[in-house]
């Protein structure tokens, strides 16, 4: 009896848990910053408010993928400009760069990675 | 007797799981939120389309250039003068305007299969905006119409170019969801129950659709969209009824949408209702005697002529029957004989003033006065006519008068009416509540703001008179024009407003509208609409706030087959 009440407990966690964790879409990150989908990757983007920006790899499951290898350039818009920068592989899953000026969080632009496999992706803020 | 039931509740309960988990799953899948997939078809370039908030921005390779076609996204109007870059493969690029919203550049990555990331940054209107978006250009680069599609492992091309449609869409996507999460529920439940032998089966029934198919569609969709280098696209409906409209061809039609958002409305009612001139400022010119008609110095005014208050616009000339000529004349020869006596008498009194009372004298003097004034009225009458005046300011709107005629009395001789000020009288079958607002639109289209002035008590036709005063330009209205009357009602309604060029009759006799669901896409939706006022449509059921509707050229969408 208690069996099957704790089933029917565990399904109704289930249920209403379910549709949460798929919307992820630009969702907050580990990091702080805003996740969003690029191609077969998750990429991070922490800014804060100081020129330098940082942009952490993972993939759909959210487990970090080492930098290494990885190429992207930024494009972001800074004070009503579009700003180009490219970004270099850091520690672990990071990949930082410096931008012209100061980016405050929140800023829209895109970043353009490219893996080691040559292949390309793209992620939108 | 607990036990089974809650065994059943469980069984239940994994069913809504195994429906709600399927449809999240089936929404997730190949890593793709929220736009449904690029149309397929074989006559079109590659093509790729982004969009934000503002901006909607279609690029197409043709060849190795690329063609960006820049709209507005809640407007779909063409945006000119924007400096373009694109951020693709081959470095920046920067296409310069070919036209209005239209701006070209060559790309010798369009021409390469592949997959090609671009990021679009567009200075436009004072913001700055980046899209990004992936062109996928097919292997096949052969300038051909119509390319073969790939046999696609046994499954009939057609068949599946139809299925990968299908599936595509979000609707039916989430009904394949839930029938196989209805098996797969039924399975648990046979599990639960201890049938496990039909639990097997079920379940593998559920499994093999999801299984097979899917790895089937996905890798049949690039061999179905083997496009050439079309020179043009061709718009097209899709089996579900949406359409695939190129953006060449959205300019051509003038296509633009507008934005659905939910507020409240006051809600309209419908009157018939006919122009009448405004009892202040019209008037009739009526002939109080029965006569002939004379034209006034310079002849009849002509119809449209303005006049004024006062202005005589005809003479009407009583006739003399013979009988009563005779007796004009016998009261002359009697006033005659009378004016000779009194006269005579008044010299005799005249000489004797001396010796009589001043009275007298006085008596015979008014008497012969009064003798001559009748004479003289008597020959007058004979010759003057009566003249008709205008009675108001205005112009003349119609006029029966011809030199000559016999007006009877009481005929309308003209009708003047200042064309400035026209009323409309409305017939209310039920009393209404109107809040002061009104508009009239005619057959044609054409619609006027109207001011509620009031409503009478007595019936007509089973229905009271409502009178209106025309705000807007008068120009072009005459009276006795019908039209039908929207007075705005004092309750609100709440809903989405649409023009009424929006709104289409399907083929099936359906109210539909048209979204503009992707760049190139648009989907009909099936609505009930409300009547709002003159101009627009209060849509009550169908489609939701946040969507874009195209109104301008929303009939010639209706037309692609």
């Amino acid at each position: 009896m208690n069996r099957a009440r704790l089933a029917m407990l565990s399904l109704a966690a289930a249920i209403v848990a379910a549709p949460a964790a798929f919307a992820h879409e630009a969702a907050k990150g580990k990091n702080g910053g805003l996740r969003v989908d690029a191609g077969k990757y998750h990429a991070e983007l922490v800014v804060d408010g100081t020129p330098t920006v940082a942009v952490f790899l993972s993939d759909e499951d959210d487990k970090p993928i080492p930098a290494a290898g990885f190429k992207a350039n930024a494009i972001l818009v800074i004070d009503g400009k579009s700003q180009r920068f490219d970004l270099v592989p850091a520690e672990g899953s990071k990949l930082t760069g410096t931008a012209p000026a100061a980016v405050k969080p929140g800023a829209k632009g895109a970043i353009q990675i490219t893996a080691p496999d040559g292949l390309t992706a793209q992620a939108k803020y | 007797m607990w036990l089974p039931s809650t065994r059943f509740a469980t069984s239940l309960l994994l069913a809504a799981a195994m429906v709600a988990g399927a449809a999240s799953a089936r929404a997730h899948e190949g890593h793709d939120h929220g736009a449904p997939p690029p149309p397929t078809s074989s006559t079109i370039a590659p093509r790729a389309d982004a969009s934000s908030a503002d901006l909607e921005l279609v690029a197409i390779a043709r060849g190795d250039k690329l063609e960006i076609y820049l709209d507005t996204f809640r407007g779909n109007e063409p945006i000119d003068g924007a400096e373009i870059e694109i951020d693709g493969p081959g470095g920046i690029l920067k296409p310069i305007a070919a036209g209005a919203g239209f701006y070209t550049v060559v790309a010798p990555f369009a021409a390469k299969p592949g997959s090609h990331d671009l990021a679009i940054t567009i200075p436009a209107n004072g913001v700055v905006d980046v899209l990004t978006t992936t062109l996928k250009v097919s292997p096949s680069t052969q300038p051909q119409a119509v390319a073969t599609p790939r046999q696609s492992w046994g499954i009939d091309p057609a068949f599946a170019q139809e299925l990968g449609q299908r599936v595509g869409q979000p609707g039916t996507s989430l009904l394949i969801s839930l029938g196989l999460g209805f098996i797969a529920g039924v399975a648990v439940t046979a599990l639960v129950l201890g049938r496990r032998r039909a639990a097997a089966g079920l379940i593998l029934l559920a499994l093999i659709p999801l299984a097979t198919p899917t790895g089937v569609l996905a890798d049949s969709a690039p061999g179905i969209s083997s496009p050439g280098v079309a020179a043009r696209d061709v718009s097209q409906r899709f089996p579900d009824g949406a359409l695939f409209v190129p953006k060449p061809t959205q300019r051509i039609l003038g296509l633009r949408t507008i934005f659905t958002e939910q507020r409240a409305h006051r809600r309209a009612i419908e009157l018939p209702g006919r122009v009448i001139p405004d009892p202040n400022a019209s008037g009739l010119v009526q002939a109080a005697v029965g006569g002939r008609l004379l034209p006034p110095p310079g002849g009849f005014k002509p119809l449209g002529t303005p006049v004024k208050t006062g202005d005589v616009l005809a003479y009407v000339n009583p006739p003399i029957s013979s009988a009563d000529l005779t007796t004009q004349q016998q009261q002359a020869r009697e006033l005659d004989q009378q004016i000779s006596v009194a006269s005579r008498k008044f010299e005799r009194l005249r000489a004797i003033e001396k010796v009589i009372a001043r009275g007298q004298l006085e008596d015979a003097e008014l008497e012969l006065k009064g003798l001559h004034e009748r004479r003289a009225n008597l020959a007058r009458a004979n010759k003057e006519p009566e003249p008709l005046m205008a009675p108001v300011d205005g112009i003349i709107a119609a006029s029966n008068a011809v030199a000559g005629q016999m007006a009877e009395p009481n005929s309308i001789i003209f009708q003047i009416i200042d064309p400035a000020r026209l009323w409309v009288e409305a017939l209310s079958f039920e009393p209404q509540s109107t809040n002061g607002m009104a508009q009239g639109l005619f057959a044609g289209g054409k619609s006027i703001e109207l001011a509620y002035v009031g409503t009478g008590l007595a019936d007509r036709n089973q229905s009271v008179p409502v009178h209106f005063a025309i705000r807007s330009d008068t120009a072009g209205l005459r009276a006795g024009q019908f039209m039908t009357v929207l007075a705005t009602t004092a309750n609100d309604r709440t809903g989405i407003a649409l023009p009424r060029e929006a709104v289409l009759r399907g083929p099936n006799g359906q109210s539909i509208v048209y979204e503009h669901s992707n760049a190139e896409r648009f989907v009909p939706r099936e609505v009930r609409i409300e009547q709002l006022d003159a101009e627009r449509v209060l849509i009550v059921a169908g489609i939701e706030p946040g969507k874009r509707v195209v109104t301008t050229g929303a009939e010639l969408l209706n037309q692609i087959r």
